[in-house]
């Protein structure tokens, strides 16, 4: 599903090369979940991105479910993730123009396959079914993570990629989250790839691997 | 240059009246009131070393820096209320006779100014007009024919039948538009002969020398009509009027005059005043002229005339002496002179206190004639 | 502490100088240009006041009824006849090539109240040789001399025509020594009559006999008098241009305020979570509302002081061009220097930190009523928003029903009132516009977001405009005004060049045209008759008379002079002499025009209110007489109402002298030889006789100089709008970069991102546009219809400009990518993936 090979990546920064990534090896399978753990600035993030095509590396190969990202423009990485990818952030990045139903439909629609019954199905599993209407600014943050989540799902992708999706919430509305996000995972047979700093959180998913000086250290949960 | 004070002289005559302000345009130096005092020497000087000449003298003299017509007359009014009148051309020329422009129609070399006044009780009118000439124009807007004689400017008209010269004047002066119309329409008829005052009617007004040709009718019969007030009325009384000529009256430091024309009752005229000088006492200059009913006059002494303030009165800002005590002791004559009503303000370029007066004794209080005051440089 | 929290707010902008910058440039804008039209006016004011003071408004006028000369002996028997008049004489002169008027006075005859005889402490050397040469400093740039080396100067005139004196040294004639009188109107020097005659070699022909206003309550036997009242004053004709100015500048005031308000929205906003950590550590709120205040202060003194720097330049720029504009529009001198009385500093300093409050107070309210602890926007915001639109619908409501009311009051004005009133009604117009501008803009975005439901992408970027449409709504209004205010002026200027160029042609007819004084063209009629090279000669003449009644309906002895107007109806002329209106159509009229019927321009016929077939009662020299009006004619530029009537009449019946001759020569005829005849035959230059050519060019240069102004004021308001929109998406360009962002981590392509606030934006703009273009429309009739006949007595055919409206939009939308184009290229040029991060932060 998403194989990752000899990833390199240096920042530059003022005080001089910053590498971050220095030959990581990933494979993730249709239906697995996999937690990537590291403390701050270890690189979860940066490996996140690339492998979502947000950025790009400077070595190594990437490929989604067989298509390699170093032949792909942008636009065509726009288009990869538009239709394979979910992704779901700490910080939600909802669109506040937008009501809740479109919301949720934005990403399905511009991948072209808007599912009204999953929507509707969606939108009863969010716990959301009557605020179609409200704005995301209306919502609680547990509320707006779970219309991330579904918006993320709606388009029912390949791989979900999630960068600290609880990271946001309190303790009870991130366990609420976390288990309507592994609900929802299996119920569409998708690969996870989560980043996170919580064992608590990482406990439930299939695969655990730590990220350390760039390296990865698989590690069974 | 004798020119440029000159200048400062005829504006403080002329000028002050455009501005509407009053303050003398020059601090520099004393020049006497309203710039009479000013050094002339281009200019004829008066003296006596010769006679006056009628008719000539009658007319201008634009060689002379100044010149005037000046008309006064205690009058009563058909209701018997006593009215004083004043009537004033002043000439005053621009240029030494040497500097003279080349005459061209609007070329002038002498300006003219002329006042009117009218005062019954607490009512006082005046009106001034002014014009430029040029020596050697004759019928400008102003001027003063000698025979016949004519004294003009605009509509205001003093003047002798072609056959006569003067005397049967006649003199019409009105100013204003409808209900403000004021004026006269006069005839004068001297009953007694001109008075030359010095001799060859030289007449010094101070001890350097400095003086004018001077000479009166003061013997005016006065009939006509005055209007006032929108009304007009028949009125008759007594006039005199007083010819004068100078390049310069005053000394500088003189500051201004009080001048007495009065008519006693027993027909003797008497002409007095009292020249100030600013600031400092006992340098005042005053002489008095007796004139008897048949013309002969007598001259009295600066020693000799004692002209003291009674009582001051405030008329336009300023303390105007209203009561005067006038004591001629060579001709045992002891006065009280008074005027009829302290307002009698002539606000024009020049401004001053001209007005009619009441003479009486100055121990009875009884009246004993009338006449007018003139005080300047207040 | 006020110190220190001052200094902790105004440390924001060290690192964002951007805003600074963006803040101190609306200021600068907005009081530089409300400032250099101010001070424009303030110079024409200063120099109207100062021509009504040396006469025309304040004095009554004498003149003879045999249309003869007034002469020195006029004025010595009227003076005789106890009249109080003052002779004048005025003439120009050509000093080093620039035309200067002359003024004679007699100082001790003029109205007292006339400021001119107020000659100060030199009266003498006033009136008597070498008397003096009383002007204005600013008059000394003409001649070419300093104020400190003027006085005394004896400046040699040009070319008096050998001057017939002594001829002894310089034959040139030289003006009497100078000397400075601020209070003199430009261009003008005054003297004794006396020198005045001798320069002009006038002898004893006069110009003018005053008197004070009111002082002759009849005219004198064999005289006219002309009332002061009647006489037009520079300054109620120049107004309107004045208030064309004014309102243009208030225009571009309050767009500039617009940016001040942007700038200062976005200060906030980025600054909120330093308000609040100052007021978490104890600062008290009015302690924290002063400083801004007092940051708000200091700001303003240094945007009014560049405004006021950069103002006067532009002033100083625009004023020649004004200057000029009056002087050939109106024949009123205008200081080509700038003179600035002390309030209009005052003014323009006051103006500046009035709008800087005005527009700062939104943002102290905000400071003030800062919630310490509320972190995230208020939840009602939309509710709040819609709120504020269904205000926005009612105060438009209110104010189109103020402008419907203006409109109804307009017309029950008499045709050629009412300026001000519609001002009023185009302010009106203007405001409601804008001010349903946003629900509009609203209401259409609604209807777009359910039809694109089918396409993601645009329905996002419509609903995302819609959420922006709070802070940019405040831009488009400004646009609106500005984009119809361009629109509507420019038709104006288009509709009234065409209708101009049109109008000259027509008057225009004879291809030559001789000059001169009447004396000189009245012998060289028959000359030019007996030319065998000489077709048709067609006289005009000139002339005035007296308007007695009007159809009657006036009583008699409201008598009103008016100018008159002399043509020959030869068929070169009629045929194209342009008529408005007619009894019975062209020919008909041109035919009766003739000693019993007359025409009058359009400006007469809106003043007196009168229509062909209606009679007017002339008090010719031969008696009072009625006649018919046969048709009306258009007479553009012309401010004053004028009658026509056949040379001829106008010459034998009305004491009228001829003005000029127009030329009809032989195809082979040559110009050049037939000007050097006349040049030999008579004593006037070659270049008296002026080719048709000429003449338009002139006149057509005249009025392209009016409108550059206006053009220049109208391109810099548009340039002002533009800024307001750019400071207004800078302000939320970090806002919105986060979220166009998160579209893009959903897979939208990075190029459609930065396309997507152009074209959200030129949507925005065109709808702008097209609101703005009936708005244009509108205040294009009510300038050529209501304003023009208002303020200039004729009316303009109301021309559309297809490629004006087309321009109009381009503008639009080119403001608006050009505003959309910076923070669209930021976007282009920062890391998306930065842009994620930034809401961690």
């Amino acid at each position: 599903m998403l194989i990752l090979q000899k990833l390199h990546k240096t920042f530059s920064t003022p005080q001089g090369e910053l590498p971050v990534l220095n030959g990581i090896d990933l494979a993730l399978d249709q239906g697995e979940s996999l937690a990537l753990m590291g403390e701050s600035g270890s690189g979860k993030s940066t490996l996140l991105h690339l492998a979502a095509g947000l950025d790009l590396p400077d070595q190594g190969r990437i490929s989604i479910d067989g298509h390699e990202l170093s032949t792909l423009d942008e636009p065509a990485r726009a288009r990869l993730r538009r239709e394979h990818l979910g992704l779901v952030f700490q910080q939600f990045h909802l669109v506040p123009s937008l009501n809740v139903i479109d919301n949720l439909r934005l990403q399905a629609r511009l991948a072209g396959r808007e599912d009204a019954e999953w929507t509707a199905h969606l939108m009863a599993r969010l716990g959301l079914s009557g605020r179609e209407a409200y704005y995301p600014e209306q919502l609680s943050g547990g509320q707006q993570q779970r219309l991330a989540i579904g918006r993320a799902l709606a388009a029912r992708p390949r791989l979900l990629l999630a960068d600290e999706p609880t990271g946001n919430l309190d303790e009870q509305s991130a366990d609420t989250v976390l288990a309507l996000l592994l609900d929802l995972v299996k119920e569409t047979r998708c690969a996870l790839l989560m980043v996170t700093h919580s064992a608590r959180v990482a406990a439930p998913l299939s695969r655990l691997v730590r990220l350390h000086m760039g390296r990865l250290k698989d590690n069974a949960p | 240059m004798n020119y440029s004070r000159l200048s400062t002289a005829l504006v403080a005559m002329a000028c002050a009246i455009l501005i509407g302000c009053q303050k003398s345009p020059s601090d520099a130096a004393p020049q006497g009131f309203a710039g009479l005092g000013a050094n002339a020497e281009e200019f004829a000087q008066a003296d006596a070393s010769t006679p006056l000449s009628f008719p000539r003298d009658h007319g201008a003299h634009p060689d002379y820096r100044i010149e005037w017509w000046y008309l006064t007359a205690n009058l009563e009014d058909d209701q018997g209320q006593p009215l004083g009148l004043q009537w004033t051309l002043f000439r005053q020329a621009l240029t030494p006779p040497d500097e003279r422009p080349d005459p061209a129609p609007w070329t002038a070399d002498q300006v003219w100014m002329a006042h009117m006044g009218i005062s019954r009780g607490a009512t006082h009118v005046a009106a001034e007009r002014f014009a430029r000439s040029h020596s050697q124009h004759a019928n400008g807007q102003a001027g003063v024919n000698a025979a016949p004689f004519e004294a003009w400017i605009d509509d205001w008209v003093l003047k002798s039948p072609e056959d006569a010269s003067f005397e049967d004047f006649t003199l019409s002066a009105y100013s204003g538009e409808g209900a403000d119309r004021f004026g006269y329409s006069l005839t004068l008829e001297p009953q007694g002969p001109l008075v030359q005052h010095g001799e060859n009617g030289f007449n010094a007004k101070t001890v350097e020398g400095q003086g004018s040709r001077y000479y009166s009718q003061p013997f005016l019969q006065i009939t006509g009509q005055v209007t006032l007030n929108g009304e007009t009325r028949e009125v008759s009384g007594q006039g005199w009027l007083d010819r004068e000529w100078s390049s310069q009256l005053l000394t500088p430091e003189q500051t201004g005059w009080d001048w007495f024309s009065l008519h006693l009752n027993d027909g003797r005229k008497l002409m007095a005043y009292r020249l100030r000088v600013g600031g400092e006492d006992g340098g005042d200059y005053a002489f008095a002229h007796l004139i008897s009913a048949d013309g002969e006059t007598e001259l009295i002494g600066a020693d000799r005339v004692t002209l003291t303030p009674l009582k001051t009165q405030s008329v336009a800002g300023r303390d105007m002496p209203t009561r005067w005590s006038l004591t001629l002791p060579d001709a045992d004559l002891q006065l009280t002179v008074e005027a009829r009503h302290p307002n009698r303000w002539m606000p024009t370029s020049v401004p001053y206190w001209e007005g009619d007066v009441v003479v009486r004794q100055a121990d009875t209080q009884e009246k004993i004639g009338v006449g007018y005051l003139e005080m300047t440089g207040y | 502490m006020m110190l220190r929290v001052l200094l902790t707010l105004l440390s924001h902008y060290r690192r964002h100088p951007g805003q600074l910058a963006m803040l101190l440039l609306g200021l600068w804008v907005a009081s530089a240009l409300w400032s250099s039209v101010q001070a424009v006016n303030a110079t024409a004011k200063d120099s109207y006041a100062r021509a009504n003071a040396l006469f025309s408004a304040n004095v009554d006028e004498l003149a003879r009824r045999d249309g003869q000369p007034l002469t020195r002996e006029d004025y010595l028997s009227l003076r005789r006849a106890g009249l109080p008049v003052s002779p004048m004489l005025e003439g120009t002169l050509e000093i080093d090539g620039e035309r200067l008027t002359i003024v004679g006075i007699d100082p001790l005859t003029l109205p007292s109240s006339n400021t001119l005889g107020a000659s100060g402490a030199a009266l003498t050397a006033f009136i008597t040789p070498p008397w003096q040469t009383r002007l204005a400093p600013d008059t000394l740039d003409l001649l070419g001399l300093s104020r400190q080396q003027a006085p005394g100067m004896t400046p040699a005139v040009d070319n008096t025509q050998d001057s017939a004196g002594d001829g002894a040294g310089d034959s040139r004639q030289r003006l009497p020594p100078l000397a400075l009188r601020a209070d003199l109107p430009p261009n003008t020097l005054v003297m004794d009559i006396a020198a005045a005659a001798r320069l002009l070699d006038r002898d004893n022909t006069l110009s003018q006999l005053v008197t004070a206003p009111g002082a002759l309550s009849t005219a004198p036997e064999g005289y006219r008098l002309t009332r002061a009242a009647t006489l037009a004053s520079p300054e109620q004709l120049t107004e309107s241009f004045h208030l064309n100015l004014t309102a243009l500048a208030l225009l571009s005031l309050v767009v500039g305020l617009f940016i001040v308000q942007a700038a200062l929205g976005l200060a906030m906003e980025q600054r909120l979570t330093t308000l609040r950590t100052l007021r978490a550590l104890g600062v008290p709120a009015a302690t924290l509302v002063m400083a801004m205040l007092l940051e708000l202060l200091v700001l303003g003194v240094l945007g009014a002081a560049l405004g006021l720097a950069s103002g006067i330049w532009l002033a100083g720029q625009l004023l020649p061009d004004v200057a000029t504009t009056l002087s050939s529009l109106y024949q009123a001198d205008v200081n080509r220097s700038l003179v600035l009385p002390w309030h209009y500093w005052v003014g323009s300093l006051a103006i500046t930190f009035g709008g800087l409050l005005l527009a700062g107070s939104g943002v102290l309210w905000r400071a003030a009523r800062l919630n310490v602890l509320a972190l995230g926007q208020s939840q009602a915001w939309r509710l709040a928003y819609q709120r504020q639109l269904k205000r926005m619908t009612l105060g438009a409501a209110g104010v189109a029903f103020l402008a419907l009311g203006l409109a109804l009051w307009l017309g029950l004005l008499p045709p050629g009132q009412g300026v001000l009133v519609s001002f009023g009604f185009v302010a009106a117009l203007l405001l409601s516009s804008a001010l349903c501008l946003p629900p509009l803009i609203n209401g259409v975005l609604h209807l777009l977001q359910r039809w694109l439901r089918r396409h993601p992408l645009a329905h996002w970027a419509v609903a995302d405009i819609q959420l922006q449409l709070p802070r940019l709504s405040l831009a488009m209004m400004a646009l609106l005004i500005a984009l119809a205010t361009n629109l509507g002026v420019s038709s104006m200027v288009g509709g009234f060049r065409l209708t101009f160029l049109d109008w000259l042609d027509q008057r225009l007819a004879a291809p030559l045209y001789i000059n001169d004084s009447p004396s000189t063209l009245a012998p060289m009629l028959d000359w030019l008759d007996a030319r065998p090279d000489v077709a048709e000669t067609l006289p005009t003449a000139r002339g005035s008379v007296d308007l007695l009644a009007v159809d009657d309906t006036q009583e008699q002895g409201a008598r009103e002079r008016i100018a008159l107007f002399g043509i020959t109806p030869a068929a070169t002329i009629t045929d194209r002499w342009p008529l408005i209106d007619t009894i019975s159509g062209r020919s008909a009229a041109w035919a009766s025009l003739s000693a019993n019927s007359v025409f009058i321009n359009e400006q007469m016929a809106v003043a007196q209110q009168l229509a062909p077939g209606d009679e007017v009662t002339l008090d010719t020299p031969q008696g009072t007489r009625p006649f018919e009006i046969a048709a009306v004619y258009p007479d553009y530029g012309n401010p004053r109402q004028q009658i026509l009537v056949p040379t001829e009449v106008l010459i034998q019946h009305f004491g009228g002298e001829v003005a000029s001759i127009g030329l009809v020569v032989n195809d082979s005829a040559d110009h050049q030889a037939l000007r050097e005849a006349l040049a030999n035959s008579f004593d006037v230059s070659p270049e008296a006789m002026v080719d048709q050519q000429e003449i338009k060019r002139l006149a057509t240069q005249i009025f392209e100089r009016t409108f550059t102004i206006t053009r220049a004021l109208n391109g810099l308001t548009l340039g002002v709008a533009a800024l307001a929109l750019l400071a207004t998406l800078l302000a939320q360009a970090r806002d919105r970069q986060r979220q166009l962002a998160s579209l893009w981590a959903l897979g939208v392509p990075r190029k459609t991102l930065t396309l997507m606030p152009l074209f959200q934006l030129g949507g925005l703009a065109l709808l702008t546009g097209v609101v703005a273009i009936p708005l244009g429309i509108a205040i294009t009739w009510t300038l050529v219809a209501i304003i023009n006949v208002a303020a200039f007595g004729w009316r303009l055919p109301l021309y559309l400009f297809p490629w004006d409206i087309l321009i109009t939009l381009a503008t639009a939308l080119g403001v608006a990518v050009t505003a959309a184009a910076l923070p669209s290229l930021q976007l282009w040029r920062t890391s998306p993936q930065a842009m994620l991060n930034q809401g961690a932060t």
